[in-house]
């Protein structure tokens, strides 16, 4: 415990005090940069992408030893069931087979059907495949961070996905990794629209890794349990006709779902560029400045 | 640490260690870098391991680290949690602030004052997060730190015990 005061020495008193003017020096200049980095975010980005490929090797590293030793365990299980497990899915084979062909007939023909009506399909380039290997424990903002970085072409405001369905978008990007803001975060909302029937919702992260649903137009409740909610496309940022969230509980106006891709179990995760390109300027919240 | 000056196990030239002095900062910044495990948390209820760290040394000592370290260190621990720069610089700094004023009007200390005080620190902590959080956009009612909170207040005897250890292994004792 520190005595009041250093006894008689001059010296000493004077380090006391000077030691304490130091603190609310720091104290003042941390003030003055949460101020800057909450006013201006992306001034530094350079700072923060520089400091997550210094963390995020780490985080790759664990993240591989982990898999390994999860892998060892499941495949072991694969093993004891062999035979079983054989037999299972040559039935299974035999029945997609089936299916992959009526699929084909499918495509052909919608194929055909698109041509006749001169829709123009917009190509959707994936610009890097990563895999995310940690995650903000202690924050109440929720993001991931992906391995992957602007070296491979990744740019802040980028959209995420997994074969299962959407992640995020990217809102901080290094050499090597990237942040990307969870579609379950307070601050992420995407518009979108239910599967079924097609009406217009809003999807908003609530914080703890599910969403709400919300609605475009005030009246009955659309949702019924079950139900798949899809990206619509609407402000471009996100591409359509990506999988968000399967509903799991009605409230009076909306619904809670929990979202498709589960960022913990994903094996990997695409960054595509922008379903517009000039969505990116546009974009409102202050989180996704343009870089 | 009378009993431990009493055994007779005590060698000649035991001393600190090496960069005894660096060994607190040191630990702050590892424990700050726990952050960067593969853990994917969906509901984000860890405590912030580095300000454990960094309350249970102050507790534990009054001349941890000189007391404006606490601004680089705080700066070391945003980059690494990804928090927006500057939130565990004001922090930090205040903690040290705050504890060097109630060190003057403290009459005595015991282990239940400690962790009162930790819990306290850690409820200013939370709140300030959640507060700086709320500025970047959206966040829950003030009520959704509370689980972070009680899980953080546990977790601190622990990290209490480990600053413990590591303070007497580094003074040699």
């Amino acid at each position: 415990m520190a005595p009041p005061r250093p006894g008689w020495s001059r010296r000493a008193q004077y380090g006391l005090f000077f030691s304490f003017l130091a603190v609310i020096a720091g104290l003042i200049i941390g003030a003055f940069m949460l101020g800057l980095s909450l006013v201006a975010p992306q001034s530094f980005q350079a700072v923060r992408g520089a400091a997550l490929d210094v963390t995020a090797p780490i985080s790759s590293a664990l993240n591989e030893v982990t898999s390994t030793a999860g892998g060892l365990v499941s495949g072991a299980g694969n093993y004891w069931d062999a035979a079983h497990q054989n037999a299972k899915l040559k039935v299974e084979r035999k029945k997609m087979v089936q299916r992959m062909i009526e699929a084909k007939a499918i495509v052909q023909e919608n194929r055909q059907l698109k041509a006749a009506l001169q829709l123009r399909e917009r190509s959707r380039a994936a610009v890097a495949a990563g895999r995310i290997v940690g995650s903000s424990l202690s924050s109440p903002r929720r993001f991931a961070v992906l391995s992957v970085g602007t070296g491979d072409g990744v740019r802040v405001g980028m959209p995420v996905r997994s074969p299962d369905g959407l992640i995020g978008r990217v809102i901080d990007a290094g050499r090597l990794a990237s942040r990307v803001l969870l579609i379950s975060d307070r601050s992420n909302i995407v518009p979108a629209r239910i599967l079924r029937g097609g009406l217009p919702v809003i999807s908003q992260g609530r914080g703890d890794g599910t969403v709400d649903l919300r609605p475009l137009e005030v009246g009955r409740n659309p949702f019924r349990r079950g139900d798949v909610v899809v990206t619509s496309g609407t402000g471009g940022l996100y591409p359509p006709l990506v999988p968000i969230a399967r509903v799991i509980r009605l409230d009076d106006d909306g619904a809670i779902a929990v979202p498709l891709a589960d960022p913990a179990n994903t094996s990997f995760a695409v960054v595509e560029a922008p379903y517009e390109p000039e969505a990116q300027a546009a974009e409102p919240l202050p989180l996704a400045d343009a870089p | 640490m009378v009993r431990a000056a009493l055994s007779s196990g005590r060698r000649i030239g035991q001393g600190p260690r090496a960069g005894a002095a660096a060994i607190p900062a040191v630990s702050v910044i590892v424990a700050a870098l726990l952050s960067a495990l593969p853990i994917v948390s969906t509901s984000g209820w860890y405590p912030d391991f580095g300000f454990l760290v960094l309350i249970a040394w102050r507790l534990l000592r009054s001349d941890p680290w000189p007391a404006w370290w606490a601004a680089p260190l705080g700066l070391a621990n945003d980059l690494i949690i990804g928090a927006p720069l500057g939130m565990s610089v004001v922090l930090w700094s205040a903690t040290m602030l705050l504890l060097d004023l109630i060190d003057r009007r403290t009459m005595w200390r015991d282990y239940w004052i400690e962790w009162g005080l930790a819990a306290l620190l850690l409820l200013l902590g939370e709140s300030f997060e959640w507060w700086v959080a709320g500025l970047t956009g959206p966040v829950g009612r003030f009520g959704s730190i509370l689980p972070p909170l009680l899980i953080a207040i546990f977790a601190f005897p622990i990290a209490a015990w480990l600053v413990g250890r590591l303070d007497r292994w580094r003074l040699g004792r």
